[in-house]
């Protein structure tokens, strides 16, 4: 069984992804929650509706002991089952000035977006080397790529997240993994729903705010074997808003 | 499991994972050479022997080992260690 894991995935762009590659690849899509279990549910149908298998699996991708048991406890239990991709997509916010900001706040985005990464990242990637294939998808941020104000730990960690996949995909290229970020600009998902859509399309050259369904896409053909000689990259899709 | 049958248990999978002749695998010829190991090759070298013996090799367990010899010496310690615990 080869399989498809999406951090993040129950809502979002990460649901987009899930049901994107329920869609276009052959992969048992694995759905990773960290809360909300009834989104989770909710995207794992949709998959199945779309005439793929997968499962939801709880973790929280920023605690690395949580991740290693729920990981092993899954390949315990599906012991020919092999990842040949991952989509690290689960991210969180914390916006403020960084004059007021607090350590947790801090701590809390960095630890989900950069520490995730690793944490889920590192549990597979002998596997992978092991496998001479693989295709990692790396949700970074147009924060991560220029900066946004408001966003000081948000662009740190997606900023750190682009970095990664260069050096990783470097590392790995040699055994037909790909590591590869996606930068989005304004995504109409709820972690811009408080966002004032109408003033922010005027920074927007295509003047709208993109869907989820638009950055499946294009992680769909990333993970895809026609990418096979991509790597290393940041793709940004922003409308236009930075390049 | 005593030392001979380790040690012929590791050449096995050696001949078979990185195709070399097994009479190019001595305790004194060097390991990485004869492999034609490099860095990422390793990583066949670690699962392969998680798999055949259920110990756990990490990077700093390769300082210092040159020669198929060293390697046997660390892979039987691993497995008393591993019995031992």
């Amino acid at each position: 069984m080869k399989c498809a894991l999406v951090t993040g995935g129950s809502r979002g762009i990460g649901s987009a992804i899930c049901q994107k590659l329920a869609e276009e690849s052959n992969y048992h899509i694995l759905i990773n929650y960290q809360s909300n279990k009834e989104a989770a549910e909710k995207t794992l149908q949709e998959v199945v509706n779309k005439g793929a298998t997968g499962e939801i699996i709880q973790f929280n991708v920023s605690n690395a002991e949580e991740v290693t048991t729920a990981l092993s406890n899954w390949q315990e239990k599906n012991p020919e089952a092999i990842v040949e991709v991952i989509v690290n997509n689960a991210g969180i916010t914390k916006d403020g000035l960084f004059m007021w900001m607090t350590q947790d706040d801090w701590s809390n985005v960095v630890n989900t977006s950069l520490n995730g990464f690793f944490n889920v990242t590192n549990f597979f990637i002998q596997k992978m080397l092991r496998n001479k294939y693989g295709r990692i998808v790396n949700m970074a941020s147009v924060s991560g790529v220029k900066g946004t104000a408001g966003q000081t730990n948000y662009s740190a960690a997606k900023g750190a997240i682009v970095a990664a996949t260069k050096a990783l995909a470097q590392e790995v290229a040699k055994r037909n993994i790909t590591v590869n970020a996606v930068a989005p600009g304004f995504i109409r998902t709820d972690m811009t729903g408080s966002l004032d859509e109408n003033e922010l399309i005027k920074l927007v050259p295509v003047n709208r705010f993109g869907e989820a369904e638009e950055v499946a896409d294009l992680v769909s053909f990333l993970v895809s074997k026609k990418a096979g000689y991509i790597t290393g990259e940041v793709i940004n899709i922003n409308g236009g808003i930075y390049s | 499991m005593n030392k001979a049958d380790i040690i012929e248990t590791i050449n096995g999978f050696l001949v078979e994972e990185f195709e070399v002749d097994r009479d190019t695998i001595s305790p004194e010829a060097n390991l990485k050479d004869t492999l034609g190991l490099d860095s990422l090759d390793y990583v066949d070298l670690v699962v392969t022997i998680e798999a055949n013996f259920g110990v756990k090799l990490g990077e700093a367990d390769f300082v210092g080992i040159a020669t198929f010899q060293n390697f046997y010496d660390l892979i039987e310690n691993k497995i008393k260690v591993k019995e031992n615990a």
